[in-house]
């Protein structure tokens, strides 16, 4: 059911129907720099990963491989648990939370500790995703 | 006529109980796992950990949190 070849579709399904390339439009040092300034701007964050439409890693923080294929189920669970596909999810466990949001092409997941700032990380993250989808750095300046 | 000490000591220990136990509750409901999922146009849904999505919602997350490890002590 949650097979390599319909794992590739899954990021493909972006909430807000934005049409792929924009993948194509972000670098990955980018996007790796974006990331970075992510967890240097919230000290709850343990890790996540920035992937494009089509669910290829553009940054992460550690294992790429394990982060394209767990934030592909992720997103593969929240989209069957609804009619539609979700824009961003929020979960919560003793051991951590789970941040995940699509937005503008580009999909971002972050772990982080029990009792993070949700609504501060989905801002960040969606400040984040907006830049890079625009060509910039992630850091709300364009890049150069 | 002033209260008894005993009966002072006796109010704030139960003063300090009340306190333990209201904390205890709020920290049971604060650490409760949770699944939240939003949808354009600020539509939200919760699932229960004992429903099937929230289930699968919580494995999915719960290999998110591994492949993210522990954060590295400043």
């Amino acid at each position: 059911m949650l097979g390599p070849g319909t794992r590739a579709g899954i990021l493909a399904e972006m909430a807000d129907g934005e049409t792929s390339g924009t993948e194509t439009a972000v670098a990955a040092d980018a996007a790796a720099g974006a990331l970075a300034y992510l967890t240097e701007m919230s000290p709850d964050l343990r890790g996540g990963a920035i992937l494009a439409t089509d669910g290829t890693v553009l940054a992460a923080s550690g294992q790429a491989d394990r982060w394209r294929e767990d934030v592909a189920t992720l997103f593969a669970v929240a989209d069957r648990a609804g009619e539609e596909p979700v824009e961003q999810l929020h979960v919560g466990t003793e051991q951590g939370e789970v941040f995940a949001l699509r937005h503008e092409g580009l999909a971002a997941a972050v772990v982080a500790d029990r009792f993070a700032l949700a609504s501060l990380l989905f801002f960040d993250m969606r400040s984040i995703l907006r830049d890079l989808a625009a060509g910039g750095d992630g850091r709300g300046r364009d890049a150069t | 006529m002033p209260p008894k000490p005993h009966r002072v000591l006796l109010d704030r220990v139960s003063g300090y109980a009340d306190e333990a136990a209201a904390y205890m509750r709020r920290r049971r409901l604060a650490r409760r796992p949770f699944a939240r999922l939003y949808y354009s146009g600020g539509r939200a849904s919760d699932h229960a950990a004992d429903s099937v999505a929230g289930g699968e919602l919580f494995v999915a997350a719960g290999r998110l949190i591994e492949v993210a490890g522990k954060r590295p002590k400043a």
